[in-house]
């Protein structure tokens, strides 16, 4: 059964379709990714899911209900949560506090925050900063920190925007770990990466788009090798 | 070991205990009259400047208008005096409903502004009610001034009045940062569409902050009508609430320490220097000019980092994982 539906979703901005008629599902416990070349839309859509910004056109629903109108923290409450392209931390509170405000605002209590908060630092291992302010951390682990305040609460559906890019290699291993895990355990992920190797490892199923629409919804190595899809990569025609 | 903005907190409570403890034992040391007026003034601002810590400290909206909830609290138990003859104990949290209601307000319309937008409409609300309050003759006298009933015939009385009210004030703010209030003010203040995205109601607590430094703003004006007997528009001119964000940030904005340390050190310095005209102005122009460049974390940041440094090296970001 469908958590997340979107249908016939649609977002212009000054007479240029960001997101044109764009509709699929994501099912309870699935991964699904999310790519296509810079421009596309895939980062528009994310903005319009997690409440960032209005939808144009169509209904997004969550377990059948509609999200529409709702502000991004009532989103973020129904147990849709969002990791930014751009690392977005709160800068001038420790690591550990980061973590601690997505967790008292989807309704922990303090104690249970903090086991919980504790468990994702040393899972995610920057155990050893979570006394620093999170503008003292590095860029990686900056991400790493964004990435866990998703995950403090097991949401209805993770949305991760480009998690892999520009990290070391390390940090990139530990979050790929995380993601395998969580999807074994049952976790709904929709995955939005450049980074063809992890989606092809990671994502059983993916959407590709392009100037906004969808160009391919099928299991991922059929979207890779899809015609259409190397062309929007390549900007040519396909071999 | 965690060390996080509950255990700072904790930390800076205890210094301003401490600093206000040295401010309960100052009329062992000072007998007379005028500088414990002058004291009582310094708490005045302190009072001022914890309330509007709490909302552009702590919360991150720049809002220019401090002085005037000040005055409107004080003219609210100033008209309920001198209009209906009624006692303190209820003008006084009339002067705080007032000015709670308007930052109630004024938190609404300042919702989705930020930088310059905010500022510029704050201090507009600002100047509408000094305008308002100044011109308003018929109702408030105007420029006139208008006359306060005393609470108390000792200053000294006064003193301790204005001196628990200001631990009362840091006690409560001690706790809101204590609980999940404070993790969710200072996640606006980083980055409020972050902190909307993980779940934090960002429309409800900016305006409970603004409510919240509103109502100690008035508060302080209430209680400095009833100890100044006179009050006029000129309590909420611009450069009072400069005064005010002088204090905080020379003190060190964000923290609880601060604006306690910065009134005084800021006014009695002013004190000092007030035989030479408007020439301490100056000086206190460039001494923010110098805090805002050079210790950003003010007075009390140089505090936090000498105390650091002497009991372990400064943490330096780590370059990986471990």
């Amino acid at each position: 059964m469908a958590i997340l539906s979107i249908r016939d979703v649609t977002k212009t901005f000054g007479g240029l379709a960001a997101v044109d008629h764009v509709s699929f599902d994501v099912a309870e416990g699935e991964l699904v990714g999310l790519i296509g070349p810079n421009g596309s839309g895939k980062t528009t859509l994310i903005n319009m899911l997690s409440g960032l910004l209005p939808v144009g056109g169509g209904d997004i629903l969550l377990d059948g209900a509609s999200l529409l109108g709702l502000s991004p923290d009532r989103i973020a409450r129904r147990g849709v949560l969002r990791m930014f392209q751009l690392t977005r931390a709160f800068n001038r509170i420790s690591a550990l506090d980061n973590l601690l405000v997505a967790g008292r605002a989807l309704g922990l209590g303090a104690e249970e925050a903090t086991r919980r908060a504790l468990t994702l630092l040393e899972e995610l291992r920057i155990d050893h900063v979570m006394n620093l302010d999170a503008g003292q951390l590095s860029g990686g682990q900056r991400k790493l920190l964004e990435f866990g305040t998703c995950f403090m609460v097991p949401p209805r559906v993770a949305l991760l925007d480009e998690p892999f890019a520009a990290v070391h290699p390390t940090m990139r291993a530990i979050m790929a770990d995380f993601v395998r895990r969580r999807h074994a355990e049952g976790q709904t992920f929709l995955l939005v990466s450049h980074d063809m190797p992890i989606v092809k490892e990671l994502c059983p199923r993916s959407v590709c788009m392009n100037a906004g629409a969808v160009i391919a919804d099928a299991p991922t190595r059929a979207v890779l090798d899809d015609p259409h899809v190397i062309e929007a990569y390549l900007g040519g025609h396909a071999a | 070991m965690i060390d996080n903005s509950e255990t700072r907190a904790n930390r800076e409570f205890a210094a301003s205990l401490g600093l206000l403890a040295l401010v309960a034992l100052a009329p062992l040391v000072v007998a007379n009259e005028y500088w414990l007026g002058v004291l009582v003034v310094c708490m005045y601002f302190a009072l001022q400047a914890a309330g509007w810590n709490l909302l552009a400290g702590y919360t991150g909206q720049m809002s220019l208008a401090p002085a005037a909830f000040a005055m409107i609290g004080a003219y609210g138990t100033g008209m309920m005096a001198y209009r209906y003859e009624l006692p303190f104990w209820i003008g006084i949290p009339t002067g705080i409903l007032a000015s709670a209601l308007l930052g109630w307000v004024l938190g609404r319309v300042a919702l989705k502004l930020s930088g310059p937008y905010l500022g510029l409409t704050t201090l507009s609300f600002a100047e509408i009610a000094r305008l308002i309050i100044g011109n308003s003759y018929d109702i408030t006298r105007g420029d006139l001034g208008l006359s306060v009933p005393g609470i108390f015939d000792a200053r000294l009385a006064y003193y301790y009045l204005f001196l628990a009210v200001l631990v009362a004030v840091q006690a409560g703010i001690f706790l809101t940062l204590k609980s999940k209030a404070g993790l969710f003010l200072q996640a606006i203040r980083d980055d409020e569409i972050a902190a909307a995205s993980r779940g934090v109601p960002v429309v409800r607590w900016k305006v409970a902050a603004f409510v919240a430094s509103s109502a100690i703003c008035g508060l302080a004006g209430a209680l400095y009508a009833h100890f100044a007997q006179l009050i006029s528009p000129e309590l909420g001119l611009i450069m009072q609430t400069g005064f005010v964000i002088s204090m905080t940030v020379i003190g060190g904005m964000g923290t609880l320490v601060g604006p306690i340390l910065g009134a005084f050190l800021v006014y009695l310095g002013s004190e000092a220097v007030r035989d030479f005209g408007g020439w301490h102005l100056i000086v206190f122009a460039l001494l923010v000019i110098v805090v805002a460049r050079f210790f950003r974390d003010g007075l009390w940041g140089l505090v936090r980092l000498a105390w650091t440094r002497r009991r372990a090296p400064v943490p330096q970001p780590a370059v990986g994982t471990r």
